[in-house]
C-alpha cells in the first residue's frame, strides 16, 4: 500500500472514530445505567422550542429545590442526589461536591454543572423529528404537569436522556 | 525542486509542448522528461476547466444532500443501530469513491469533489449522531470535532477545498470556545491554528487557502480582543496589526520570490483590511467623547497581558518581515518607500487607537492623523499600480482617495455649492488620473 493511500485511510478512520466518539459517553450510560424517571419542571414558554430540540427543565435543575443548596463556583461539577418515591418519580434530596459512595438503593447521584441560576445535566435538549416538533411543544405546553422523562444514570453519575412521556404518549 | 502540478499549468504545458518541439525550442528528450515530471499523460481523461470542477462539486453536494434527506425521511422507523451504520456507510462511500476516482481512475476533479463532500457529510453526521443520542453540549464542540476531522483529511487527500472547510469550522470553534472558556491557553489558539493552516496552504500551493488563513487570523485576533478586553480600541489596533502582517507577508513573498504566487492576493488582503479599518475609523464620531467599551459582561481583567500576546507576536513577525525586506539587496528604492509608507501608516493607526481609547473628550488631532494614515494607504496603492503596472491597485487607491474626500465633505460641509464643487473636482481628477495612467501603461508597452 502506498504511503499516500495509507495516510488517506488513516484520515477516514479518524473521522469515523470522531463520529463514534460523539455519542460514546451517552451510549455507555444507556447500556450500563440505572433507570430514573424525572418530573419535567416549567420551562420558559418562549424558548421551549429551540431549533431542532425541545428544551427541558426538571425539579433538579433549580438550585432552590434542594434543601441544602450551597453556593458553588460557576461551571463547577456537582452531584445531585435524587430519591425514588412511591409514585415512581425521583425527587431532589441534596447536592454534593463529590460523587457519594455507598448510596442506599433508592438513591442515585446525577452529575451536573452549576450555572448560578440553574444546574445542567446534559439531558436538557430533546431532539425531535421536524414534523413532530410543534406537536411535542404544544403537548408539553398544555400538559407540563404530567410530563416525565426517562433517563439512565451510570455509576459515575452521568445521565442520558432516553424518552419523553406525556400521559400515555411516548416520544423518543 | 517542487514542480507546479496544478491542472491548469499542466494542461497549458501539454498544449504548448508539441509546438516547442517542432520549433526546436526544446528537444524531444527534454519534452519527454517534462511530460514525465509533470505527469502530462495522466491529464487526458478529464476536462480541466473550472466549470467541470464547479459542476462536480455541486453534483457531489446535491448527491450528499439527497442521500441525507432520504435517511432523514425514514428516520423514525429506523432502529438506532441502523441509523448509525447508515451514517457511517454514507461517509465511507463518499471518501472511498472519491479517492478511487481521483487516484485509480484518473478523475481528480470529480474525486476531489466527492472527498470534499465527504467532509461535509462528516459534519452533518456529527450533528445527527448528537441528535440520535440526545447529546447536549456547547454548540462549538461540534465545530471543533468537524474542524479536526476535516483538517487531517485535507492534509491526507491534499484537498484545498477541504482545507478551507477545516479553516472555517476551526475559526468558528475558536470563536465559540474563546467566548465561553477564558482560560489562558486560549491565547495560543490563533497562532497554532494559523501555523497549521499556513503550512497546509504552503504544501498544497493554494493561494485561496493562504489568503483565507490570513483572513482567519484577523478574525480570531479581533475575537480575542473583543472578548477579553471588550474595548473597541483593541479591536481597531488588532485589525491594523492583522492587516499589516498580511500585507508584509504578501510583499515578502514577492520581494524574496518565495512562492511569489502568494504575494499579490495576500498583500491585497492586507491593504484591504488596513484601508477598510482606517476608513471606518476616519469618521470624527469615533473620536468624540465616545466610550469604547463593548459588552463588559465577558471582560476578564486578569491576566490581561496574556491575551495581547498573540497580537504582540504577530506584530513582531510583521516587523521582522519588513526589516528583512528592507535589507534585501535587490529591493529598489521606490519599493522601500512603499514598505515604509504602509509601516508608518500602520504605526499611526495603532497609536491613535491606543491613545484614543485611553482618553475621553474630543480628539481632533487623532481624527486628522487617522485620515492622513488612510490617505497614505491610498497613495501606496496608487504607487503600486504605477510601479507594478497593476490596474486594480491603481484604481482601488484612486477610488479610496475619492471616497475619503467625499466622506469628509458629507461629514462636515453642509453647503450644496461647496459639495458640488468638491465632487466635480474629484470627478475631473479621477478622469485625468485615469487618462494619465493609461497613457503611462501604453508608453511602457511600446518600450517593451
Amino acid at each position: 500500500m502506498k504511503k499516500a493511500t495509507g495516510f488517506f485511510l488513516a484520515a477516514v478512520v479518524l473521522q469515523v472514530l470522531i463520529l463514534l466518539g460523539v455519542p460514546a459517553r451517552k451510549a455507555y450510560t444507556r447500556m450500563t445505567g440505572r433507570d430514573v424517571v424525572l418530573k419535567v419542571a416549567p420551562v420558559d414558554p418562549y424558548s421551549i422550542l429551540s431549533g431542532y430540540y425541545v428544551i427541558l427543565g426538571y425539579d433538579i435543575s433549580r438550585p432552590a429545590d434542594f434543601p441544602n443548596a450551597p453556593k458553588f463556583e460557576f461551571d463547577e461539577v456537582i452531584y445531585a442526589i435524587v430519591e425514588q418515591q412511591a409514585d415512581g418519580l425521583w425527587k431532589p434530596v441534596s447536592i454534593e461536591r463529590e460523587l457519594p459512595k455507598n448510596l442506599p438503593a433508592n438513591r442515585v447521584a446525577i452529575r451536573g454543572h452549576w450555572n448560578d441560576w440553574r444546574i445542567t445535566y446534559g439531558i436538557e435538549e430533546f431532539y425531535i423529528p421536524e414534523e413532530k416538533r410543534q406537536v411535542i411543544a404544544d403537548d408539553l405546553g398544555k400538559n407540563q404537569a404530567e410530563a416525565r422523562v426517562e433517563v439512565k444514570v451510570d455509576a459515575q453519575g452521568n445521565a442520558a436522556l432516553i424518552r419523553l412521556r406525556i400521559q400515555d404518549r411516548v416520544y423518543e | 525542486m517542487n514542480p507546479n502540478k496544478s491542472s491548469s499549468f499542466r494542461s497549458s504545458l501539454k498544449q504548448e509542448l508539441p509546438a516547442w518541439v517542432q520549433e526546436g525550442i526544446v528537444t524531444e528528450d527534454a519534452a519527454q522528461r517534462l511530460t514525465s515530471l509533470y505527469e502530462l499523460d495522466e491529464l487526458r481523461t478529464e476536462s480541466s476547466s473550472l466549470l467541470a470542477a464547479v459542476i462536480f462539486t455541486l453534483g457531489g453536494l446535491l448527491l450528499g444532500g439527497g442521500l441525507m434527506s432520504f435517511v432523514a425521511a425514514n428516520w423514525e422507523v429506523l432502529p438506532t443501530l441502523v441509523k448509525v451504520i447508515l451514517l457511517l456507510l454514507l461517509l465511507l462511500a463518499f471518501h472511498l469513491a472519491g479517492y478511487w476516482l481521483w487516484h485509480k481512475k484518473n478523475w481528480p476533479r470529480l474525486g476531489h469533489a466527492l472527498v470534499f463532500t465527504g467532509s461535509l457529510v462528516f459534519g452533518a453526521n456529527i450533528g445527527l449522531m448528537a441528535q440520535i443520542f440526545h447529546v447536549s453540549g456547547e454548540w462549538y464542540g461540534a465545530f471543533g470535532a468537524w474542524a479536526l476531522g476535516s483538517l487531517v483529511m485535507a492534509y491526507a487527500a491534499r484537498s484545498w477545498m477541504t482545507g478551507l472547510l477545516a479553516l472555517v469550522t476551526a475559526v468558528t470553534w475558536f470563536q465559540g470556545i474563546s467566548h465561553s472558556h477564558p482560560s489562558s491557553w486560549m491565547a495560543a489558539g490563533p497562532l497554532v491554528l494559523t501555523a497549521v493552516f499556513l503550512l497546509l496552504a504552503w504544501q498544497l500551493r493554494s493561494r485561496v487557502l493562504y489568503v483565507a488563513t490570513h483572513a482567519g487570523l484577523t478574525f480570531m485576533l479581533c475575537t480575542l480582543a473583543a472578548e477579553r478586553y471588550s474595548s473597541g480600541k483593541y479591536v481597531l489596533a488588532t485589525m491594523i496589526v492583522s492587516g499589516f502582517v498580511a500585507w508584509a507577508a504578501g510583499e515578502f513573498h514577492r520581494v524574496k520570490t518565495l512562492r511569489p504566487e502568494f504575494g499579490n492576493p495576500t498583500a491585497a488582503l492586507g491593504i484591504l483590511i488596513l484601508g477598510g479599518s482606517a476608513y471606518i475609523w476616519s469618521f470624527h464620531w469615533w473620536w468624540r467623547e465616545r466610550d469604547w467599551a463593548l459588552d463588559s459582561s465577558n471582560v476578564v481583567y486578569s491576566p490581561r497581558f496574556y491575551w495581547a500576546l498573540p497580537t504582540i507576536i504577530v506584530t513582531l513577525v510583521g516587523i521582522g518581515l519588513v526589516i528583512r525586506m528592507m535589507w534585501q539587496v535587490n529591493a529598489v528604492d521606490s519599493r522601500k518607500l512603499l514598505v515604509l509608507g504602509i509601516s508608518v501608516a500602520s504605526a499611526i493607526l495603532i497609536l491613535c487607537a491606543l491613545i484614543g481609547g485611553a482618553n475621553y473628550g474630543d480628539q481632533v488631532l487623532l481624527t486628522v492623523s487617522v485620515n492622513l494614515a488612510a490617505l497614505m494607504i491610498a497613495v501606496v496603492a496608487i504607487a503600486i499600480g504605477i510601479l507594478d503596472e497593476r490596474r486594480l491597485a491603481f484604481w482601488t487607491g484612486t477610488l479610496f482617495t475619492v471616497l475619503l474626500i467625499i466622506s469628509r465633505f458629507l461629514e462636515y460641509e453642509t453647503s450644496l455649492l461647496t459639495k458640488s464643487a468638491a465632487f466635480t473636482l474629484c470627478g475631473v481628477a479621477m478622469i485625468a488620473a485615469g487618462v494619465a495612467y493609461e497613457n503611462h501603461l501604453r508608453r511602457k508597452e511600446a518600450i517593451v
